[in-house]
């Protein structure tokens, strides 16, 4: 039988540490569910405009900005939508069900790095189109210090699916 | 199975405790169902009858709406030169047909857009729905309250949205007047409206068959003048009151919230004695509930002041002329206010002024500075059906609706026949 890792939180922090999990698999998980959906229309009436990750990487002015630049013009958009709505997918119902859960914050770490690489807020003024002022920090570093975070603590098994996969293999 | 009471404890609270993430996943498919986004994109639509109806409408399609896949009519020239007329506005070619049961074998639609001569619109719209296609009907919807009722029926049979085309229920103009002047009871109590559609020309197009071998009696007309004139007789048509009169009585009974009870219709064919078997002169009353009374009337005499709706309350009268042009008069005051339209925030009514309600405004004076988009109208009609298909979007004019409409114009029709006043059946829709 092999020893179960300590979690070393009281009840308290372990339902913060939960429901932070929770909140950002909902955030990946919607983000996912949004793009699947792509062609949509509103339920206003109107139809949305169709979702492509082109837009987003072609504007991208960070550091893997160039990468992505190539790939979009080497005719890689649809692998790339395909990959990020997997990826958005996998993830979100990864925290939100606490199902391979180290494996699913990893990734969401890798995400929200790539995405911050994409766009470093380097200018510090307001930018047409987004709301918030930012300067090195936004909410996307945010969500990875937090997603960080949650690394630390063996939340899986404080509660979700990663309880029973616990339970069998080592009983 | 045999569990302690401690048991089902620890039982509960390990489940519980497993599934946390379930709560979360449960309220966010609710609020997908309820408020994300509904799957699809623009919809899968053949538009059948291509004449002067059909340009008007394919002139308004949007590709974010609609998908065209085909095109039908029995004209086969008419219909070439819509399909060239898409291309050139860098639309994929859509497939040609002349029979519109052969498209809906062929075709993979989603919907009929139907703008065919009056007569047709049962039968298309009956077979398009049973065929499990949503149907947008250009008005007025059919040629008596049966057909109305039958087109109903298949669409609640097959649960499909059908919905008639009515312009000025998507007219801005119309909208911003309902809401902001009648709604608002700026009229006071409005007794007396004036339906006025006149013109000062003969109705008959003059058009070269599309061949010299084209066969009209294949489509159900003795010959090429019975097709292309087909509002001239009545197997196909019903004429003024049903071409021009039913939209303006359409936007009284809106304004008006109810369905007129009874009408007494008149005239006859006194200058275009043509061979034409419909009225060229037609005056109609039409008495709605509350002792409130429209008089209607299509000349085709003379076009002094065109066509107008005039609503006549005790605090104020609003006159809503060719359709993009709406002026409010207080009761004894001798100012007047057009209706704005505001980009920005949608239609606005300014009734204290001539001006702009705000920075973007413009005013709707279309007959006079041309600068109206009268292609509005279509545009909204179109795209809020293709919503409604889409989203489960309600339609304004639905078949209930239409068919009370229809019912109105045809007792008057049958009131011009017997010259008697006739009540108007209740269709149990207002």
């Amino acid at each position: 039988m092999t020893e179960q890792p300590k979690t070393l939180v009281n009840r308290s922090q372990s339902i913060t540490l939960i429901v932070l999990r929770t909140l950002i698999g909902w955030h990946f998980l919607y983000e996912a569910y949004f793009k699947i959906m792509s062609p949509a229309w509103s339920r206003g009436g109107g139809p949305l405009t169709p979702w492509t990750s082109a837009g987003y990487l072609q504007g991208a002015s960070g550091p893997l900005g160039g990468i992505f630049h190539r790939l979009v013009n080497a005719g890689w958009t649809v692998w790339l939508d395909r990959s990020v709505k997997v990826a958005l997918l996998v993830i979100g119902l990864s925290l939100i069900l606490g199902l391979f859960t180290r494996v699913g914050l990893w990734l969401a770490l890798a995400m929200l790095a790539l995405f911050y690489l994409l766009y470093v807020p380097t200018l510090g003024i307001p930018q047409p189109n987004n709301e918030g002022t930012y300067l090195i920090v936004n909410k996307t570093l945010i969500e990875a210090a937090a997603v960080a975070v949650l690394l630390m603590f063996d939340t899986g098994r404080m509660a979700g699916l990663d309880l029973f996969l616990r339970r069998k293999y080592s009983s | 199975m045999n569990l302690t009471e401690e048991q089902r404890k620890i039982g509960r609270r390990n489940f519980l405790k497993a599934v946390a993430g379930a709560p979360a996943l449960v309220a966010l498919g609710a609020a997908a169902l309820t408020r994300g986004p509904v799957r699809g994109g623009p919809v899968k639509i053949a538009l059948v009858g291509t004449g002067d109806m059909g340009h008007g409408l394919l002139n308004q399609y949007q590709r974010e709406f609609c998908d065209l896949k085909a095109l039908c009519d029995v004209n086969p020239k008419r219909r070439a030169a819509m399909v060239q007329m898409m291309v050139e506005k860098g639309w994929p070619k859509p497939n040609e047909y002349d029979d519109w049961q052969q498209m809906l074998q062929k075709e993979d639609l989603e919907a009929v857009h139907i703008a065919t001569p009056l007569w047709t619109h049962k039968e298309i719209t009956v077979g398009s729905l049973d065929a499990g296609k949503h149907v947008l009907c250009e008005k007025m919807m059919a040629k008596s309250a049966d057909e109305c009722q039958s087109m109903i029926d298949a669409a609640a049979k097959n649960k499909r949205v059908l919905e008639i085309g009515y312009q000025r229920y998507y007219n801005p103009v119309y909208q911003a007047a309902y809401t902001n002047i009648i709604k608002q009871g700026m009229l006071g109590d409005i007794y007396h409206v004036r339906l006025q559609w006149h013109r000062n020309s003969s109705w008959r197009k003059t058009e070269d068959a599309p061949a010299a071998n084209f066969d009209p009696s294949r489509w159900g007309y003795p010959d090429w003048d019975h097709l292309l004139n087909w509002r001239m007789y009545r197997k196909y048509s019903e004429g003024l009151l049903c071409e021009l009169g039913s939209h303006q009585l359409n936007a009284t009974s809106w304004f008006l919230d109810s369905a007129p009870e009874a009408v007494y219709c008149t005239g006859g064919t006194y200058r275009y004695k043509d061979g034409r078997e419909v009225f060229d002169h037609v005056y109609a009353t039409f008495d709605f509930p509350g002792g409130r009374t429209a008089t209607f009337s299509s000349i085709q005499s003379n076009a002094f002041e065109a066509n107008y709706e005039m609503f006549m309350g005790t605090k104020g009268t609003l006159i809503m002329s060719r359709e993009f042009d709406a002026f409010l008069f207080h009761e004894g005051e001798s100012a007047n206010t057009r209706v704005e339209i505001s980009k920005q925030s949608g239609p606005v009514a300014d009734a204290s002024a001539t001006q702009a309600a705000d920075s973007t405004a413009r005013t709707v004076d279309a007959p006079v500075s041309g600068t109206a988009d009268k292609g509005i109208s279509y545009r909204n009609e179109i795209a809020e059906f293709c919503s409604a298909v889409r989203t489960g979007s309600p339609v304004r004019c639905g078949g209930e609706k239409a068919k009370a409409s229809a019912v109105a114009i045809l007792t008057g029709n049958s009131s011009a026949d017997k010259q008697t006043r006739l009540q108007i059946a209740p269709t149990h829709a207002s």
